[in-house]
């Protein structure tokens, strides 16, 4: 195991230092290739570099192209990039954060000097993707609804272990949307005001799972431009975020076969991601989750320290986690409020978590914005909890 | 007695594969077997290529006793295509005695009545031409 992970970019030589998220719309019957077109075309003039800067590639897994085996360098085709580094990265919403690290990777062993980090999806448009293996041959026949029954399946248990409160959840919900109200790139059907009632009112899908859980599936891009500290400083690049601790863990507790599903990989990608960036979670200054489903946030809250287990309703309850709160939480509307964009949603919260630390978020900026964490949720594995789990966080450069 | 399984009749059939021709086998005569690996004293499911304790491919098929308790469930008010017009039914994830986690229907309980903890035995329903493992209140 290589607890020395995060350590790949605490010392800030890796500088983020442009970025670019589409609209996220329902069904906009755009290809991958033209969103993920406005989003490289988005962040490299943001970054204020020109396109042969470029010379590595890390894109999302997506649904829209999901049977084409030459995704990376066919999008890179589409988008007039000669690279000498690319990859294609299937860990669900964990890519995009996992990308970061994964450029950092490649740049730190030369493979190249600055990379696109890309996520695009239209799955609410086109959805080739046909996730076959054990689903085919013991899911698909018990009727469960794909991930609002393993989140329910989920949810359930942990109201048996430590009580679930759905007033926190249903704060959650109203929270985040209040951020999405802010955010026009925020999918127009959900910017509409919500309140605790309305969660609680909301139609169960998979008993606890209301359909105010759940993410709505969507189409959207996002990219950032990752280069090493030094060259950021060669470009000119006014403004640079720099990744300081980042933790992977991939298919958590594999070999137990009655685990605690309450239980995820975050708590051992937490750790290593805030040891390498020399934080506490207190001293996070805002906090953006990968939320598929509202509970996912509270397992991470206290999964990543922020308070026991156990006790992250209460911490919910406690704490104001709207932009102007101790804890700001998914300023941009997070998954569930601004839309999910596929496979390429995990980069949502990611690219606003930069926003957020360049000071470009405009009515919903943070007050303190010198560092935030973000994470990735990835695949969902036989009757268990998801199974992987990435922390990253951030720091902007004085 | 009536059968009380609302998904009765739409499920689809599994896709099995080459190495768990023997599961799809032994379910045709209503037996549920689980992998062993003999080395590492340990049953798994679901049925993998090796073990998953030891990277041996040293597995024994074993025929599972069918007891178990549920450690969790969901009531789904909705079923994915192809099923179509499902009253409330109830997927669960059963710990059998063996010591493995299998994620199916129970039937023959009413959703208000189902508990984490409750014992529950198996039984078999058909999905597509294939008996198909579930459980029911023991």
């Amino acid at each position: 195991m290589s607890y020395d992970q995060g350590r790949l970019i605490s010392d800030r030589g890796i500088a983020i230092i442009g970025y670019y998220e589409t609209k996220i719309e329902l069904k906009s019957g755009r290809s991958v290739y033209d969103l993920a077109g406005e989003a490289m075309a988005g962040a490299i003039a943001h970054a204020g570099i020109g396109k042969s800067e470029i010379d590595g590639f890390a894109v999302s897994s997506c649904f829209s192209d999901a049977g084409n085996p030459f995704y990376a360098p066919v999008l890179a085709s589409y988008l007039g990039l000669e690279l000498d580094w690319c990859q294609v990265t299937d860990l669900g919403g964990a890519s995009a954060s996992g990308n970061v690290a994964r450029a950092a990777a490649a740049i730190r062993s030369g493979m190249c000097d600055t990379v696109l980090v890309l996520a695009a999806d239209a799955q609410s448009s086109e959805n080739k993707g046909a996730i076959g293996a054990f689903r085919s041959e013991f899911q698909y026949s018990v009727g469960i609804m794909g991930p609002p029954g393993y989140f329910g399946l989920l949810s359930r248990r942990y109201d048996h272990q430590y009580g679930l409160d759905p007033k926190a959840l249903g704060k959650l919900a109203m929270t985040q949307r209040n951020h999405a109200l802010m955010n026009d790139k925020a999918c127009e059907k959900l910017r509409r005001p919500l309140t605790i009632e309305d969660y609680l009112a909301s139609p169960m899908i998979s008993d606890p799972i209301r359909m105010l859980d759940c993410v709505m599936v969507c189409d959207g891009a996002s990219a950032l431009v990752v280069t090493s500290t030094t060259r950021a400083q060669e470009l000119g690049a006014r403004k640079r975020v720099h990744p300081i601790g980042y933790g992977e863990r991939i298919n958590h507790l594999e070999t137990e076969q009655c685990p605690d599903i309450t239980a995820i990989g975050h708590s051992v990608a937490g750790t290593r991601a805030l040891k390498a960036a020399g934080l506490t979670p207190t001293q996070i200054q805002s906090f953006h989750p990968y939320d598929d489903f509202l509970i996912a946030i509270v397992l991470q809250l206290e999964q990543l320290g922020f308070c026991e287990i156990g006790r992250g309703c209460r911490f919910v309850m406690e704490h104001d986690l709207s932009y102007r709160g101790d804890l700001p939480l998914n300023t941009g509307g997070g998954q569930i409020s601004a839309g999910q964009a596929g496979l390429a949603g995990g980069a949502h919260n990611l690219v606003e978590a930069v926003r957020q630390l360049f000071g470009e978020a405009g009515a919903r900026q943070v007050k303190r914005r010198d560092n935030a964490m973000v994470t990735g949720i990835g695949w969902i594995p036989y009757g268990r909890n998801w199974a992987s789990s990435t922390v990253l966080i951030l720091e902007a450069a004085q | 007695m009536s059968t009380l399984d609302p998904l009765a009749g739409q499920r689809p059939a599994p896709v099995p594969c080459n190495f768990t021709k023997p599961f799809w086998d032994a379910a045709r005569e209503c037996k549920l077997l689980l992998q062993y690996d003999p080395d590492a004293g340990k049953y798994q499911f679901y049925p993998r290529p090796i073990s998953i304790f030891s990277g041996r491919r040293n597995l024994e098929w074993r025929e599972a006793s069918g007891k178990g308790t549920i450690y969790t469930y969901t009531v789904s008010y909705k079923a994915p295509p192809p099923f179509k017009g499902v009253s409330p039914f109830i997927v669960v994830t059963v710990e059998l005695s063996e010591g493995v986690r299998v994620m199916t229907n129970l039937i023959n309980c009413p959703p208000d009545q189902v508990k984490i903890g409750m014992p529950v035995r198996l039984a078999w329903v058909k999905a597509g031409e294939l008996n198909f493992p579930v459980f029911e209140p023991d």
